[in-house]
């Protein structure tokens, strides 16, 4: 739809098709089996993607959430279901016709290629013009502060500066679509928290649509409009950051997400609530009926509270983390405790985060107890979230 | 220092022994060779001066008819077997470097002409070469005729052209292309896959994949055949010697002319220059390239 102008003149100016172009991406039953596997890396994903939005496909290794981002990028197969960008089915396209761009992990800048070149390849293939595409390069790169390294070649730049010329590739090409496929992995700790909001507040600017894949979920939570967590190729929530961490939608979400990790243990169910080392935990009736004799109890450790009277669970402390603010405790108790990811599968510790001026000393025998209304409740077989 | 002196001489007593080798069969006889292309010969029945001595022994060389056709005929040999063998080790790598079904196989069959001696490869395209045309065809030439390709018959090595060593190239380039291939292979797999993806997502077909952002990168390696191969056809002598035989004018190069010099025509100064001109023509092309990588390989590492 080629959209006329009003100029000043009264005349109208076509502008370019694909400037208000609605560049949503749409997962419809986008299926991938890798040849020879027994079952698909990723399971008839649906996710629907706003205009403009930042989008975190995270997950374990293994969760197929770089396949899924590959088959957006159309260098990965789709062997059912489709794919769409805006109302364009771009399943069956080739990569170079998705209008897409990509910022790899290992960036893969062309190594024989000077940054500027690096920048305007894209473009240079698309055959822009080359005072045009000098112009782009330099524009983005004024926004990426890489103007003094325009005419150097990747190997003289250092890891941030790389990552800096690998968005700026993407940037020029004003694409429907960002891709990102763990782009921060290979920075340093400090280096990844700034170049995080440097990269979120960029993508806030530019408006441009951005799929973005990583492990870390710290990044998932800081940058994206909306998190999608996957597991073993199988979608499991996509909400926004708050509503993830407040209504994880299984158990598996409700481990995977927040740090120090949601404590969930086996719980059998009372009359009236779920039983909590020796007490009740209110827990609402209607919720209940689903539930059989026994649900997964799930308290974020911020969401416990020392008893001073001696109700509610006896966790003996084993090691205290003070931060300063607060203080985390790392502690063992009687009621049985679940790992949720199945990395660490095995002893779990149980985290209470305590008041950092005075926090229980090693050894020491302490009574928690969920502070109200936030308990997270999980059917113990299905291991889905029960109530709100 | 006096210690690590005494730590190096095991070491230094070890090498001894290739040092002098080097020394006497290389170095030495490279100065004799020189020293012998300096000598004034005359000869013995008719006192004519067969070689002035000193450097006009050169000029006299390189003035000689026999010698600049030589030098002609080494040209043209170079040249297509150069281009000969990168064109189709380029090519072969690019069939085989997209990892198809069986490329150990097909690896083997470009690599295996290599293992072959020139010698036994001479004596066989000796015969796939010979000029018989018509009836009298065989080799090459009478698989043209089964090809119904006659009109392609030629002479081969002996064609009266002054082209003709260009046929001699074909054995050469059978033989070494698939080490160029084995090269460029090793080439394509030092190159990361996401940079391919990346450049796909940048909008390149296969071709502007190839020819902006692959064949860049392999332009040292390039490189390294051209010397490689260049140097290995400057010195060639084995191939020709068992394709046409000794003393043939027609398929002469330095390097066999060397032996017409020597044994036919006894004249062991000139072949001497003929040498020594020859070792000089080979360290302009590789000691460049030798210093160039060196550096190279420092500044890397």
């Amino acid at each position: 739809m080629a959209a006329l102008y009003n100029g000043s003149s009264g005349t109208f100016l076509p502008v370019k098709e694909g400037d208000d172009a609605m560049a949503t991406v749409t997962f419809d039953n986008a299926t991938r089996v890798y040849p020879g596997a027994s079952k698909p890396s990723v399971d008839q994903l649906n996710i629907e993607i706003e205009d403009g939005e930042f989008l975190v496909l995270v997950g374990p290794s293994g969760c197929g959430k770089s396949t899924s981002l590959r088959m957006l990028a159309g260098l990965e197969e789709v062997n059912s279901g489709r794919i769409l960008i805006g109302d364009r089915d771009v399943t069956n396209l080739s990569p170079k016709d998705r209008d897409v761009a990509m910022v790899f992990q290992n960036y893969a800048l062309y190594p024989h290629m000077t940054v500027a070149d690096n920048m305007g390849f894209a473009l240079k293939i698309a055959g822009v013009d080359k005072p045009e595409i000098r112009k782009r390069v330099e524009e983005a790169a004024k926004i990426l502060d890489l103007s003094p390294f325009l005419d150097r070649k990747p190997k003289a730049l250092s890891g941030g500066q790389r990552q800096r010329v690998a968005m700026g590739r993407a940037i020029v090409r004003s694409p429907q679509v960002f891709l990102m496929d763990e782009p921060l992995s290979n920075l340093d700790a400090k280096l990844r928290v700034q170049t995080r909001t440097q990269i979120a507040s960029l993508q806030r600017r530019l408006g441009v649509t951005t799929v973005y894949v990583t492990h870390d979920q710290i990044e998932a939570m800081t940058m994206g409009d909306r998190v999608a967590v996957l597991k073993d190729g199988i979608l499991q929530q996509c909400d926004s950051p708050r509503r993830m961490y407040d209504h994880p939608a299984n158990v598996f979400v409700a481990g995977f997400i927040g740090s120090p990790a949601m404590n969930l243990m086996e719980a059998p169910v009372t009359d009236g609530g779920v039983n909590l080392g020796g007490h009740t935990v209110p827990v609402e009736r209607d919720a209940m009926k689903e539930a059989g004799k026994q649900v997964t109890l799930g308290v974020r450790p911020e969401d416990l509270e020392v008893a001073e009277d001696g109700q509610g669970l006896a966790v003996t402390v084993e090691v205290v983390e003070e931060l300063g603010a607060d203080a985390y405790i790392y502690g063992s108790t009687e009621q049985k405790l679940l790992a949720a990811t199945g990395e660490n599968a095995g002893e779990v510790p149980f985290i209470a985060r305590v008041d950092g001026r005075r926090p229980p000393k090693k050894g020491a025998l302490i009574h928690l107890t969920p502070k109200a209304g936030h308990v997270h409740v999980f059917n113990a077989e299905s291991g889905l979230r029960i109530g709100d | 220092m006096r210690k690590r002196a005494k730590d190096r001489l095991p070491g230094f007593l070890l090498v001894l022994p290739s040092i002098i080798l080097i020394a006497i069969f290389v170095y030495w006889l490279i100065y004799r060779n020189v020293a012998t292309s300096l000598d004034q010969t005359v000869t013995r029945a008719t006192k004519r001066v067969l070689n002035p001595g000193g450097l006009a022994n050169y000029s006299k060389l390189l003035g000689d008819g026999e010698y600049q056709h030589a030098l002609f005929n080494l040209l043209v040999l170079t040249v297509v077997f150069v281009a000969g063998t990168m064109f189709f080790g380029l090519l072969w790598a690019v069939l085989l470097e997209k990892g198809v079904k069986g490329e150990g196989f097909f690896r083997s069959v470009y690599l295996l002409p290599m293992a072959i001696s020139f010698i036994a490869a001479g004596v066989v395209w000796r015969w796939l070469l010979s000029p018989g045309v018509g009836e009298q065809a065989v080799g090459l030439n009478q698989l043209l005729a089964m090809m119904g390709l006659e009109r392609f018959q030629n002479g081969w090595w002996q064609s009266p052209t002054q082209f003709s060593m260009a046929a001699m190239a074909i054995p050469a380039i059978w033989q070494l292309s698939g080490y160029v291939m084995a090269l460029f292979l090793a080439g394509f797999r030092g190159i990361s896959e996401d940079q391919r993806e990346a450049a796909r997502i940048d909008g390149a077909s296969e071709w502007q994949l190839y020819r902006h952002v692959l064949f860049p990168q392999l332009s040292p390696i390039a490189l390294s055949a051209l010397i490689i191969i260049g140097h290995m056809s400057m010195k060639m002598f084995d191939l020709i010697y068992a394709i046409a035989g000794q003393n043939s004018y027609k398929a002469s190069v330095p390097a066999t002319l060397m032996w017409t010099q020597l044994f036919a025509q006894n004249n062991p100064t000139a072949a001497a220059v003929n040498a020594t001109i020859l070792l000089v023509l080979v360290a302009i092309v590789v000691v460049p390239y030798l210093i160039y990588t060196s550096k190279s390989e420092k500044g890397t590492h």
